[in-house]
This record gives structure tokens, C-alpha cells and sequence, in this order.
């Protein structure tokens, strides 16, 4: 049975997503119990196989007993294990979490909404597991797609921004086609295995090139690295918010991951960084968003806005860490992949709760939720701090090793937009720190804001606040105990020839 | 069980008692008076764990405890060594006394948002804690940053906009600081793999790979780190830091915040530096300048205000000064006396925040200009005021005079004569912003209430009520008074038992680590 995981865990929420769709017709309340059971055996099949892999090795699975090339094949090792367990864990307290924002924020289309967030989660989790190129575009595709419909669904302008989405993220996806196909004109193969073998006899031909150049930029763009970030901020802060909850956290994420994938697997380490030398163009950029995605952030007033332009800032985090392209740095650069998502989720849930309690995510309206919402405000510190990078939370400790890397390799520009956009982010956080500490400027004695005054006063229900603490003491485990996963996950996880 | 509380443990109960009252001060927070015992049982736990570990470290060394690997080559460790007792018992035995005036004060006051304020206080004890016992950078920045942030809804307290702009201040300077503290702790770590505090100091062999230039540079990230010392020019978070109630001024500048800093720069100069490497490098001289230029010119400021904390502030900053100089000369005797400063420094100026902030509770008053007669409404408080003031000038039977003392000696060892004057003239001026203050208290002609009498009938109201308001504070004017008097007794104790707490002892211990039982 355990030999089957690997395709039970794209399978079985593919299944219940169309059962959902179906039953929708005559049972509205099916949504979301099938949907949460469906993600809590994700969240345990996906433990299973990081078990399996941190035991055994990488897993090779072929889909239909198909050998590859020919067949597709799932092959997991550490560094899409621990994806894995980061997609349905996520998704499984987001979804948890919705239950009651969808029947507020979307009260006529829940099952399409269930049905539509099983159907992204097994996107992404098709994408981590696939080791076909060609497969992978599939699953992009089914994510996008289950995302654009997603995004749509929120406020008057998530229309707008959902079609923008589409447009630019259609773009995305082709670019990345079109490079898969150089690639098998070239080889003949879409398996990435067989790629690697075939690749380094090719590496002077222009297609193959071609070929490197439009996958990465085709993924960049799903990536919203900057410059190609233009969808991102409002398709996330116009979605519902449990939908930016899930889709906010994970899609960069996982599309990071596919780049360290095709530029370290696919091709060979040696090949973007000796060769083409495109690594230090990444550094560059990253930087640059970084910068970039703090300023923004900063002249925002919207906490969800801010929010996108923070993952803007992380997503060139990342891309950094794997320019430098040494060991520390990419570490770092994989730690921070899902450090970056438990952080990210737990703030947009805490957008989600307060937006629960007064209908608005405007950071105003997080006015004296230090008061009123003391769970949620501990959430919303905590994650906070993260974003910060203040010890002891995950946040830190990924960026130590991001630092570190840059020292090593004298990326000194790198280094110093890592520093100046922890001082940003302070900026960030303290402003909604202040609006919900201090309801009442210049006045003694009992406030006049205190809770009996507030109609919206108290906590959000538990089923949606419990998963936020989740996350937040997730956030602070991970940060204490960040040696163990990096010693035993994520060393493994950097891929060879670095 | 008993395993738990034997002294290998110790260190860990020093964090896990302030973080365990900070949590009960949160679900307590409807109940005042339980939320004020917790408060008060975990400050006088946490002395007793404190003091009760400096026999054992004097007399079998350093107690270590890791928790857990932190990151390659970096345990999140503690070492209770002397000179971590130092600051410990500094602000250990600062905190019962702190807790009790705060019960005084906040209360009399009416001050709004008390949880939030025990909570953090209880939380900047537990960063306190960690910096005084980290055994290496890491679990130190750790800490740092705790009693940063802990600290931040404590200065914007009153949640006016002047309160929030110092808050934000505050958090500028420390945090900036925190960035360059963090880039030279990896830095070290990129040179010698390793940050842990050791006597001797651990970048010398970084000497050879890299040039005295870097070298030069990184210290001086790690002083941009320690600017809660407040060093000129990053100082001016302190002053504009006075707009907090009384007690955080009592933490900022006597138990925790500052003394971290100038800590924070005797633990980089002595355990990473080392001796050698800051001579060799010529940093001492370098340092001492910055203490020197800051001794005299806060001095200046200080003369200049009439806001009473705000000039306790300037004199925070010279007397902060007043360490590094000690440490930056690098002698035996001058480190002795850097080290003392701290407790000694924390127990003077407290008593001087105290009396400030009673004055303000009872009276309203917060200028120096204003303050005629209040030595005869308030005799306690004023005596203790005039004792704290000479003990900062360092005028005996005070405990300002014996660390005084030795750092002169320790300018004499090391021959910089230049900086004996300095010493001097500081301490000079220390008398000449105090005298202001005492002469106004104790001599100056009592006004007539005839500024009252003008617009009499609009203030009638407003008049008996103060009055009411004064005979309420008297039932809490014991909580304040009898706090004050105690740390000016102290102030005095110190000065002929300098050996109260074994602070002498463990001062001494602390110098013969570094300099090998010289």
C-alpha cells in the first residue's frame, strides 16, 4: 500500500474535488468535511512519504507501471518531500480556517468554492511531485486555472485583477511550454532524469538555451519576480481571503521550487552557474525586489496589499539565495521557501480573522485588536516578527543562512538589501503594531475604545483561530528547532554540484 | 524533582521565572492585586536564583547549560560566569523594587493598560536575564532583540503622539543597532566559525586572514549594535525615551535596557576582542575618545535642561560613558571599575528616577525650575535624591566613589593621564547639573499660590479635586517611598560593603579571567 502513496496523494483530492463539484447539486454542507478529511490524509500521506524518503532514500514512483522516458514518473526526494508536507499542511488549517470566511465572504458558492481549492491544492501538489516536464506544465495549468477562478471570486475588483491574472499568467505558462518544447525537440525526452543525462552533450546548442531561457522566465513570471510581478498584488488582496490565504503562501513557493528544480536537476548545477552564469543575474533581481517589494509595501495602507508586496520582497529572498549558489545560501534559500509560507499563511490569516470581525482589511482596520482580539493579535505578532526576522522565529534563522551565503560569496549588495529590508519590515509591522496597540492617542484613564464599545468586539470563531495558532507556534518551533530540519531535511535537499 | 532546582539548572530557571510571571501577569490581568503578586513572588524567585548562584561561580567557575544546537557550530547556551553575575544581580534585585514602586505609582497615576505594562516589564526582565547569562553571540542577539522589542510598548506607554514618536525613535536606533549586531556577529562567525565568549577573546586567529582595517570596521558594527548604551551620537533615544511613565525610565536606565549595552561592549571588547587584539588594533584609545567626547558633553546637555528626567537621562549618558571609558582603558583597575559602575550606577540612579517620579505622582511637578519647597513637603524623597546626586559625582561614603576610584587608578596604570582629567572634570560637572536641582528643593522661596488666585474661580473644581487626589495617593506614597529609600541606603552600603551580593568578589573573579590572574 505505502508504495502507492505518491499517486494517492495527487489522486485522492483530484477525486473528492469533482465529488464535491457533483454533490454540490444537493448537498451544499458536503464541501467542506469531505474537504478538510481529503487534506488531513494528504497532511498524513505526505508525512508518510517524508518518512519514507528521510528512511529510504528518494522514491521513485511510475504512474500506470509505465517505465520512463516514456512513462511519467513521480520522483520524491528531500527537497519535494518536505514541499509536500508544506502544501497539504497549509492548505489543510487554511482550509480548516475557511469554513466560516466562505460562508460569509462567498455564501452561493461554497461547494464551487471547496471543489475549486481541492482542485488548486492538487495542482500544486502535482507540481512538487512530478519528475515530467511536460506533466509539470499540466499541473501548473490546472493550478492556474483553479486559482484564477479562486481570485475571481472575491470583491468587486478581484474580477478585474482575477482576468489580469489570467492574462499574464497564461503568458507565464506559455513561455514555460515553449521552452519544454526546445527541450524535447532538442533531446527527444521530458522525463528530468533522463534531461540531465541527455543535456550536458547539447549544452553549446542555442535551442537548448532557448530552451533554459524561456522555462525560467515563463516561471518567473508565475513567480512574481520582480519585474514580472504586475499580477500579484491586486489578484491577493482583492481574493477572498481564505482563497489568498492558500494561494498567497503556496503558489510562489512552489513555483521557487520548480525553478530549483529545472536549474539544478534538469540541467546540471554547472550549466546555469559556469556556463550561462544567469546566477548572478538572479542575485540582481532578487535584490532588486527586495528593495523594490519593501518601498512598495511601505506606501501601502491596506494590510493584504502590504502583504503581496512582502511576498515580493521574499520571493527575491529566494531567487537571491539560489543565485548565490553556494551551500549555505541555498539552505537558506529552501528553509526560506517554506519558512516564507508558514509565515506568509499566518498573516493572511490574521487578514482573514480581523477581516471576519469588521469586514476590512484595511490596516486601520486593526485598530486596538490588542485588546479586543488578543489571540489574533498574538498571531499576527508573532508572524510579524518572523517577517522581521527576530530570533527566536523560522524567519531569523533562514536569513541567517541567506546572510551568511552572501558573505561567503561577497555578495555584498545582496547582503545589505537582506539588512535594509529587515528595517523595512520593522516599519511595516510596527505601523500595525501601533494601530492595534494604542486605541487611544492622548487620553488617560479607561479607554473609550474598550470592548463594550465595539460592536466587533472579541475573537473570531475558534475553528478559524485555532488554525492561525497553529501556525504561529508552528512558526516558533520551527525557528527553535531549525538545526534538526536543516540537518536532516533541507542539507539533503540542496541539490548537487554546488 | 530536586534535580530541577539544583544549581546546574539554576540559569535556566533565571529565564523560565520571568517568562512563566509574564504569562500569569496576561490571564491574571482582570484581578490587579494577584496580577501585582505575581509580579512581586517572581521578581523576589528570580533574585534568589540569581544571588544564589554567585557562591558557586566564585568559587567553582562558570556554571554552563545548553539548551539545544542552534545552528552549525552555535549551541543556544548559557554560561553564568562573574561577569554576567554582575549584571544579573543588578537587575534582579532592581526588579523587586521597581515592582513595588510600580504598584505605588501606576496606581496612583491611574495609568491605563497596567497588564500590558507588568507584562512587558516582566518579558524585558527575561532579555535582561538572557544577555547577562548567553554564553555566545547568538543566544545574546537572541535575548537583545527580546528586551528590544519587549521594550517598545513600555516607552510609547502613554500613547500620546510624543510617547509614539519616542516608541518609534526608540525602535529606530535599537533595531538599526540590532542590524549591525547582527551583521558583525556573522561576520565573526564567516571568520572563526565559532562565537562563543571566551576569556581571552576569539578573533585574534581572524587576524590572519583578514586585515586590521575589517577587523576596525566590525567593531565598530558591534558598537552600532550596543547603541542602547547610548554613546554620542546615538543617544538621543534616550532623552526623548523620558516621555514613559517613571519605572520604565527606572528599567531603561538602571535594570535593564542601558546597562545591556554598556555590557553588551564589555563582553565584545574583553570575551571577543580580547585584550591583545583591542591593543594591537589601537581600539582602546579609539573608545575611550567616544566615552571621553560623550562623558563631557552630556555633561553640558545636561546642565542645559530643565526637565528633571531629561536631565537624569544626560546623566545616564555620561555615566554610561563612564564604563566604556573604563573598559576602553584596558587596565585591570579600570575594567574592575567599569564593572562595578554598572550595579553601582544601577542602584544611584535608580534612586534618583524614583525620587523623580515620586515627585511627579505627589506633586505634578516635572521641572527643576518648579520644584521649590519640595524638599520640605517630601523630605525622603529629596534626602534620597541629594544622596543619589553626590554618588553620581562620586563624592564618598557613596558607591559612585569606589568605581570611580578604581577607574582613575586604572587611567593611571595605563598612563593615559588625559583621561584622569576627564574622570575629574566629569565628575565635576556631575555637581554642577545636580546643584540647580538641590538648591531649588531645599532653598528656594516657596511661590505664593497667587497664580491660582487669578483665575481662582475656574480652578475650584479642579483644585479640591487635586486635593482629593493627594490624600488618596498618600495610602500609595509608602509603595513608592519605601523603594527609594531603600536603594539610597543601598547607594551608601555599597560604598563601605562593597562586597554586598559578592559583587567585589565577582568583579575581581571577572578581571582575573581576563587577565589570567594578573
Amino acid at each position: 500500500m505505502s508504495h502507492q502513496f505518491p499517486a494517492i496523494i495527487v489522486v485522492l483530492p483530484l477525486v473528492v474535488s469533482f465529488f464535491i463539484f457533483f454533490s454540490g447539486w444537493w448537498v451544499k454542507r458536503a464541501g467542506y468535511p469531505l474537504a478538510v478529511g481529503a487534506l488531513i490524509c494528504c497532511v498524513f500521506l505526505s508525512f508518510a512519504i517524508l518518512l519514507a524518503v528521510l528512511g529510504k532514500g528518494p522514491i521513485h514512483y511510475w504512474l500506470g507501471g509505465w517505465e520512463p522516458p516514456w512513462g511519467i514518473e513521480y520522483r520524491i526526494d528531500h527537497l519535494n518531500a518536505i514541499m509536500l508536507v508544506l502544501i497539504s499542511g497549509l492548505s489543510m488549517l487554511v482550509a480548516v480556517h475557511a469554513k466560516k470566511s466562505v460562508e460569509r465572504e462567498l455564501p452561493a458558492k461554497t461547494a464551487l468554492f471547496w471543489s475549486l481549492f481541492l482542485l488548486f491544492v492538487t495542482g500544486l501538489l502535482g507540481i512538487c511531485i512530478t519528475a515530467d516536464l511536460f506533466n509539470l506544465f499540466v499541473l501548473l495549468e490546472v493550478t492556474s486555472l483553479s486559482g484564477y477562478a479562486l481570485i475571481a471570486m472575491g470583491e468587486k475588483k478581484a474580477v478585474f485583477a482575477g482576468f489580469r491574472y489570467v492574462v499574464i499568467g497564461t503568458m507565464g505558462a506559455s513561455f514555460y511550454l515553449l521552452g519544454v518544447g526546445y527541450l524535447y525537440i532538442a533531446t527527444g525526452s521530458l522525463n528530468m532524469a533522463d534531461l540531465s543525462q541527455l543535456l550536458p552533450e547539447l549544452i553549446n546548442s542555442k535551442a537548448i538555451l532557448a530552451g533554459f531561457a524561456f522555462i525560467l522566465i515563463g516561471l518567473s513570471i508565475k513567480m512574481a519576480l520582480f519585474p514580472l510581478h504586475g499580477w500579484l498584488p491586486d489578484a491577493y488582496t482583492y481574493a477572498p481571503s481564505a482563497v489568498s490565504a492558500v494561494v498567497a503562501p503556496l503558489m510562489t513557493k512552489v513555483m521557487a521550487y520548480a525553478i530549483i528544480r529545472v536549474m539544478f536537476t534538469v540541467f546540471r548545477a554547472e550549466f546555469p552557474i559556469s556556463i550561462l552564469q544567469v546566477n548572478d543575474l538572479m542575485v540582481w533581481f532578487g535584490t532588486l525586489a527586495i528593495l523594490f517589494g519593501g518601498v512598495m509595501a511601505l506606501s501601502q495602507r491596506d494590510f493584504k496589499r502590504m502583504l503581496s508586496y512582502v511576498i515580493i520582497a521574499e520571493i527575491g529572498y529566494i531567487v537571491g539565495g539560489i543565485g548565490v549558489a553556494n551551500v549555505t545560501a541555498m539552505q537558506g534559500a529552501i528553509f526560506h521557501i517554506v519558512n516564507d509560507a508558514v509565515m506568509m499563511a499566518c498573516l493572511f490569516l490574521v487578514a482573514g480573522l480581523v477581516m471576519y470581525r469588521t469586514n476590512g482589511h484595511r490596516i486601520a482596520d486593526f485598530k486596538g485588536i490588542f485588546r479586543t482580539m488578543p489571540f489574533t493579535a498574538f498571531v499576527c505578532t508573532v508572524g510579524a516578527l518572523a517577517v522581521i526576522g527576530v530570533p527566536p522565529t523560522c524567519g531569523f534563522f533562514s536569513k541567517w543562512y541567506l546572510l551568511l551565503g552572501g558573505i561567503q560569496a561577497h555578495q555584498w549588495g545582496f547582503v545589505t538589501a537582506l539588512l535594509v529590508s529587515t528595517l523595512i519590515n520593522v516599519a511595516l509591522f510596527f505601523r500595525v503594531f501601533d494601530k492595534g496597540l494604542y486605541v487611544h492617542s492622548n487620553k488617560k484613564g479607561p479607554d473609550i475604545a474598550g470592548p463594550s464599545n465595539n460592536p466587533y468586539a472579541g475573537e473570531a470563531p475558534l475553528s478559524m483561530l485555532l488554525p492561525a495558532v497553529i501556525l504561529a507556534l508552528a512558526i516558533l518551533l520551527i525557528g527553535i528547532f531549525n538545526q534538526f530540519i536543516v540537518t536532516n531535511v533541507i542539507h539533503f535537499a540542496v541539490p548537487v554540484g554546488l | 524533582m530536586s534535580d530541577l532546582f539544583s544549581i546546574a539548572y539554576r540559569p535556566v530557571w533565571t529565564v523560565i521565572i520571568p517568562s512563566v510571571v509574564a504569562l500569569l501577569i496576561l490571564f491574571s490581568g482582570k484581578r490587579p492585586n494577584a496580577r501585582e503578586s505575581w509580579t512581586l513572588i517572581g521578581s523576589a524567585a528570580l533574585c534568589y536564583t540569581v544571588l544564589s548562584m554567585s557562591p558557586v561561580v566564585l568559587k567553582y567557575g562558570p556554571i554552563q547549560f545548553i539548551w539545544f544546537n542552534l545552528l552549525p557550530g552555535i549551541d543556544f547556551a548559557f554560561k553564568v560566569d562573574a561577569l554576567g553575575l554582575i549584571f544579573a544581580t543588578t537587575s534582579a534585585c532592581l526588579w523587586i523594587l521597581v515592582s513595588i514602586y510600580s504598584i505605588g505609582y501606576m496606581r496612583t497615576l491611574k495609568e491605563h493598560a497596567q497588564t500590558r505594562f507588568y507584562f512587558s516589564f516582566a518579558l524585558a526582565l527575561l532579555g535582561a536575564m538572557g544577555i547577562a547569562f548567553a554564553s555566545n553571540l547568538v543566544t545574546m542577539f537572541v535575548f537583545y532583540e527580546i528586551l528590544t522589542i519587549s521594550t517598545y510598548p513600555l516607552v510609547a506607554h502613554e500613547e500620546s503622539p510624543e510617547a509614539i514618536t519616542a516608541g518609534h525613535k526608540y525602535l529606530a536606533y535599537l533595531l538599526t543597532g540590532g542590524v549591525f549586531f547582527l551583521i558583525a556577529i556573522l561576520v565573526t562567525y564567516f571568520w572563526v566559525g565559532t562565537t562563543d565568549f571566551s576569556y581571552q577573546g576569539i578573533l585574534k586567529p581572524a587576524l590572519s586572514s583578514t586585515s586590521k582595517f575589517t577587523l576596525q570596521i566590525v567593531f565598530f558594527c558591534f558598537l552600532l549594535g550596543f547603541a542602547k548604551a547610548a554613546w554620542m551620537p546615538v543617544h538621543s533615544w534616550l532623552p526623548s525615551a523620558m516621555v514613559a511613565p517613571t519605572p520604565v525610565s527606572a528599567l531603561l536606565h538602571a535594570v535593564a535596557v542601558v546597562k545591556a549595552g554598556v555590557f553588551g561592549i564589555i563582553r565584545i571588547v574583553c570575551h571577543i576582542y580580547g585584550i591583545d587584539l583591542m591593543h594591537t588594533l589601537g581600539l582602546g584609545l579609539v573608545l575611550a575618545a567616544i566615552a571621553a567626547f560623550t562623558i563631557i558633553v552630556a555633561n553640558f546637555y545636561a546642565i542645559g535642561q530643565n526637565n528633571l528626567k531629561r536631565m537624569l537621562a544626560y546623566s545616564t549618558i555620561n555615566q554610561l560613558s563612564f564604563i566604556i571609558l573604563g573598559v576602553a582603558l584596558l587596565s585591570p583597575m579600570s575594567i574592575t571599575g567599569a564593572m562595578l559602575h554598572i550595579p553601582f550606577h544601577g542602584f544611584m540612579k535608580i534612586t534618583l528616577f524614583l525620587c523623580a517620579g515620586t515627585i511627579t505622582a505627589i506633586t505634578g511637578k516635572k521641572t527643576i525650575s518648579e520644584l521649590a519647597g519640595v524638599g520640605r513637603i517630601l523630605p525622603v524623597t529629596l534626602g534620597a535624591f541629594l544622596i543619589g546626586a553626590f554618588g553620581m559625582s562620586g563624592v564618598p561614603p557613596l558607591a559612585g566613589f569606589i568605581s570611580k576610584w578604581h577607574v582613575a587608578l586604572g587611567a593611571v596604570e595605563s598612563g593615559y593621564l588625559f583621561f584622569l582629567l576627564i574622570i575629574v572634570v566629569g565628575s565635576l560637572l556631575d555637581v554642577v547639573y545636580f546643584f540647580p536641582v538641590i538648591r531649588s528643593a531645599f532653598f528656594a522661596k516657596v511661590p505664593e499660590d497667587e497664580t491660582l488666585k487669578g483665575d481662582m474661580e475656574e480652578k475650584v473644581d479642579v483644585y479640591a479635586e487635586k486635593i482629593r487626589g493627594i490624600e488618596s495617593r498618600r495610602a500609595l506614597y509608602l509603595f513608592m517611598i519605601v523603594p527609594l529609600a531603600i536603594t539610597a541606603i543601598f547607594s551608601i552600603l555599597l560604598c563601605l560593603f562593597p562586597n554586598i551580593f559578592s559583587i567585589y568578589d565577582l568583579a575581581q573573579t571577572a578581571v582575573k579571567n581576563i587577565f589570567g590572574g594578573v
